[in-house]
């Protein structure tokens, strides 16, 4: 009789190894490759739009390559999580994915260390000048290409259309004007913020702060291509972020917790009369259903009197895994999605937004999706983050830094100079 | 003060307590059923419309299914070695009591005390260089081992509590110590065992640390993980998140409901019978 | 004798598993912390202390010390004293006491991750219920004031039951006679506590506080899945400070050696509780 327990005990541990095993080993069954197809992985972040759309692209992919099976995985939400995601697993040699969507800031470090496929032969230098300017150089690292700009991105402000109507208030042309209008606003409409944005401690917030910067006459890098975060221009816009939440009043203290979905969802129920955001939030405004449909406006940001809007380049690229086991298939597929014909249909459908120039002439997009052509002189002038490989790890200080700047937890000037000291310590470090 | 008063004021301190305890997963059930469009409005503080929308989209959107097995078969496989190895220990440390076993036990404690963070990096390292990222196994190794200390603290107190002439009588009837271990002391020491099994296995279906640095896809990663990594396009569905929270808890809220005797026996085992 | 002998091979699957799995990376960490390396650029020298060096003069890592400290203490303190409250209110036997110990052992046994994602909820500025109960409109997460502090109730809500059933169990180990002869000198309630339950309490209480302050002291996921250590770093602990940099750039040097002031630091905790007790 005490036999029993052990045996059990034995049959239990074998059996949950068992299942152990068989874990571990049905996925990787699921990848080998038939006689006749392939099966590409291709990782990305959530599309807006649900999922049907890009499988019916991904669909006719494989109709027209019966060769090739793909299989789309979606990853976290935040891109700091997809960054470590990518990091981890590159680092690794993972086999495990082919192709994989990026953030404009990581193409220059994934060619740096190596674990990205050149795509110089799939990517001619003819074809990329008719890509921005801003998305081609991002993918460029010492004169090859390591990834094809897939949709663009660019911070943009909204406004309720309605309601300077109703004032007679002109669309803000300067920071200031629109702290007035939004005061004047505020006072006479109850219940709504006046301007809202992305302030929470990620990569939205320094897109955030660069606007303000380069709209003073600023920015991180000098024409020289030294970093230089400590000047006056710098101090004077982290000073007016800080200022449009505590001084004037018309950003709530929530915009310090806020990221892209939080201000959308603010002010598509209607509570708010100005936006920073970026493109994707018209097509839902403009939805049957919405609370603000026909009411908002959607132009450039406003600039420092005397100074040009500027917007943050963002947008995601395509490349493929240097580890991948299917090399051509997967630049197939990356071709494909970059191709003309699928970056027109996800603007029509998904309303992203495409890298091409030559799209903005076309007359099928012009007639569906005329908010997106409007954008081009918008993407023609975005301006890229610092380009570096070591950019992960110069947004690492940024984030709070400006984090405790706008929050009131250092002065502006405080928090450039510990940036440029914590910043010139890792590129000493690294260029050595 | 009266002895009603007193009692009363009792009372009312227990009754704070459960509502404290209690309420913030009360208001993630009642935000599970909720529909989305219901999310941004209070009040009111029910659902005017209650839906299970939210449960069929954490297991139709995402491999929410797979993830639990991968949670169960990691916490229950750690739960059995470390059982396994741990009663081995705490049996030669309690019974056999080698020379050094003193020594051998405070080793054991130091280790309890070693922060995961500290060795995450180097794991990291060792894990990728034999081929084991992304596998349950590599976790199952990682938790058998950080859940040790706890295992053979407690089981070498189980064992001592046993009286030795039990293990005397077996040793002159020619049992071997091994004979012994498993068919006197392990049927013996039953509800020891089985305290300790409900912690580990608490202990490994919560861990986070470990389980989001070695897994990388639904291979391999456990509940904890796809609750802290949930995909949206840019911020929390939080219904999903709060409907998703209420089916990984339903594990650990039947066992404690169950064992709440063993789980609270086990826990103070360590601390007060010293 | 043999008895002896054979004890060791009882205990030697225990010990290679803690050698391989928890000494030797130990020993690793120590050795990559003396090292600038960095795993995406293929960088990897050895230079000595340098990393050391420069915890000195970073800002973010003294801040995540202060954080730290700040979580540990505060957090700490209060689950002592309301675990003690609960304890001594729910010693006495009633009806229905299982049932009661198992509802305030839930918060203990949640993922924390679960209940860090609860409270995010919970504390959100807009829709959530603690703002709306309590009528005001503040920013819990949002607010360098408010965030750690958030972390802080998150924590006491979650380990106050299990520091007052180990509590619990202490004072049920204190003989009744004790308590009877001191009503019987017509002590009042609060001389038996701090002359009776305190003392006899003493040796279960660093107990209870060595197992919390290390917890405490190591915190991770519940801050991480809470704010991710912002606004501002205000949040950011020394786990969480040393994951990202081990984790988002890869920096295995410098990140293991803030993983090393972790562990020394618990190290320093543990031998100063020890000590209290072993007096």
């Amino acid at each position: 009789m005490p036999r029993k327990p052990r045996k059990r005990l034995l049959k239990l541990a074998s059996l949950l190894f068992l299942l152990a095993v068989a874990l571990t080993s049905c996925q990787t069954e699921k990848r080998e490759a038939t006689e006749e197809t392939v099966t590409i992985v291709f990782k990305h972040g959530k599309l807006a739009g649900g999922p049907e759309a890009l499988r019916a692209i991904l669909a006719r992919f494989e109709a027209e390559n019966p060769d090739i099976k793909v299989k789309d995985e979606v990853l976290p939400a935040s891109t700091d999580e997809q960054h470590q995601f990518y990091v981890i697993n590159l680092e690794a040699g993972s086999p495990e994915f082919d192709v994989l969507s990026m953030d404009v800031i990581w193409v220059e470090e994934f060619a740096r260390a190596g674990w990205l496929r050149p795509l110089d032969g799939i990517f001619p230098p003819e074809e990329r000048e008719d890509f921005f300017a801003g998305p081609i150089s991002a993918v460029t690292y010492q004169g090859s290409v390591y990834a094809i700009p897939w949709y663009i991105d660019a911070g943009l402000l909204y406004y309720r259309k309605d309601l300077l109507e109703k004032y007679s208030m002109p669309v803000p042309r300067t920071w200031q004007e629109l702290v007035s209008t939004a005061k004047l606003i505020m006072e006479k409409e109850k219940d709504i913020y006046g301007f809202i944005w992305q302030g929470k401690q990620y990569e939205g917030l320094v897109c955030n702060v660069m606007e303000y910067m380069w709209s003073r006459g600023g920015g991180l890098i000098d024409e020289d291509g030294r970093f230089n975060a400590l000047k006056k221009e710098n101090i004077e816009a982290l000073q007016f972020i800080y200022d449009l939440i505590h001084t004037y009043r018309v950003s709530p203290p929530l915009v310090t917790t806020a990221m892209e979905e939080t201000t959308r969802h603010i002010f598509g129920s209607g509570r708010a009369i100005f936006m920073r955001n970026w493109p994707y939030a018209w097509k839902i405004f403009e939805r049957e259903g919405s609370a603000v449909k026909g009411k908002v406006g959607v132009t450039v940001l406003p600039a420092f009197e005397g100074y040009s809007s500027a917007a943050t380049l963002g947008g995601w690229q395509l490349g493929v895994n240097r580890y991948s086991p299917h090399p051509e298939a997967a630049e197939r597929l990356v071709r494909y999605l970059t191709s003309y014909e699928v970056q027109k249909e996800m603007s029509i459908k998904m309303g992203y937004r495409p890298p091409r120039r030559s799209l903005y002439e076309d007359e099928e997009l012009r007639r569906a999706q005329p908010f997106i052509v409007e954008l081009y002189p918008v993407f023609e002038r975005a301006r890229p983050r610092p380009e570096t490989p070591y950019y992960m790890m110069i947004t690492q200080v940024l984030q709070p830094e400006f984090s405790a700047a706008i929050t009131g937890l250092k002065s502006p000037e405080e928090a450039l100079r510990s940036i440029q000291r914590q910043v010139e310590y890792i590129l000493k470090l690294e260029e050595r | 003060m009266s002895r009603t008063l007193k009692k009363a004021l009792n009372w009312l301190v227990l009754c704070v307590v459960v509502l404290w305890s209690v309420a913030p997963f009360v208001w993630q059930i009642i935000t599970s059923f909720k529909p989305s469009a219901e999310l941004a409005t209070l009040p009111p503080l029910l659902p005017a419309s209650p839906t299970l929308d939210n449960y069929i989209s954490v297991f139709s959107d995402r491999p929410f299914g797979r993830i639990i097995l991968n949670s169960l078969v990691v916490a229950s496989l750690t739960t059995v070695l470390s059982i396994l190895v741990g009663s081995l220990a705490a049996f030669g440390l309690a019974v056999l009591k080698p020379r050094g076993g003193y020594l051998f036990l405070g080793f054991v404690l130091t280790v309890s005390m070693f922060p995961p963070i500290s060795t995450v990096s180097p794991l990291y390292i060792i894990i990728r260089e034999l081929g084991l990222r992304d596998t349950v196994l590599a976790l199952i190794i990682t938790y058998t081992t950080f859940s040790l200390p706890l295992t053979i603290w407690i089981l070498t107190n189980f064992f001592r509590s046993i009286p030795r002439e039990l293990y005397l009588s077996a040793r002159v009837d020619g049992c071997t110590s091994f004979q012994i271990f498993y068919r006197i002391f392990l049927p013996v020491a039953a509800p020891g065992l089985f305290a300790t099994a409900i912690l580990v296995f608490i202990f490994a279906w919560n861990e986070f640390l470990f389980a989001l640095t070695f897994t990388s896809t639904v291979r391999a990663r456990t509940v904890p993980v796809e609750i802290a990594l949930f995909p949206g396009v840019h911020e929390m569905p939080w219904a999903e998140i709060a409907a998703a929270s209420v089916i990984v808890t339903v594990p650990v809220v039947l066992l404690v409901f169950l064992f709440q005797r063993r789980i609270i026996e086990g826990l103070t085992a360590g601390a007060v019978k010293r | 004798m043999k008895d002896r002998r054979e004890g060791y091979r009882f205990l030697l699957p225990a010990a290679v598993v803690l050698l391989f799995v928890t000494v030797y990376p130990l020993f690793y960490v120590f050795w990559l912390s003396l090292h600038r390396r960095h795993l995406i650029f293929d960088i990897s020298r050895f230079s000595g202390l340098e990393n050391y060096a420069f915890l000195l003069q970073d800002e973010r890592f003294l801040r995540a010390l202060w954080n730290t400290v700040y979580f540990t203490v505060l957090s700490v303190g209060l689950e002592l004293v309301l675990g003690m409250v609960v304890a001594l209110s729910l010693q006495r036997a009633f009806s229905g006491r299982g049932i009661v110990r198992a509802l305030v052992l839930l918060p203990w046994a949640l993922p924390t991750v679960v209940s860090a994602r609860m409270w995010e909820w919970m504390y959100n500025t807009d829709f959530g219920i603690i703002n709306y109960l309590l009528g005001v409109d503040v920013n819990w997460l949002g607010s360098p004031f408010w965030a750690l502090n958030a972390a802080v109730l998150m924590d006491v809500w979650k380990t106050t039951p299990f520091v007052a059933l180990i509590l619990m169990a202490g004072l049920q180990v204190i003989p009744r006679e004790l308590y009877r002869s001191a009503m019987v000198d017509g002590a009042g309630s609060l001389y038996i506590f701090w002359r009776i339950t305190l003392p006899l309490l003493k040796p279960v209480i660093l107990v209870v506080l060595l197992f919390r302050t290390i917890d405490a002291f190591r915190v991770f996921d519940a801050i991480y899945v809470l704010t991710g250590g912002g606004p501002a770093n205000t949040t950011e602990t020394l786990s969480i400070y040393a994951y990202k940099v081990l984790f988002q750039t890869l920096q295995f040097g410098y990140g293991s050696t803030i993983a090393m002031v972790v562990f020394l630091c618990v190290g320093f905790i543990s031998v100063f509780y020890v000590r209290l007790l072993s007096r």
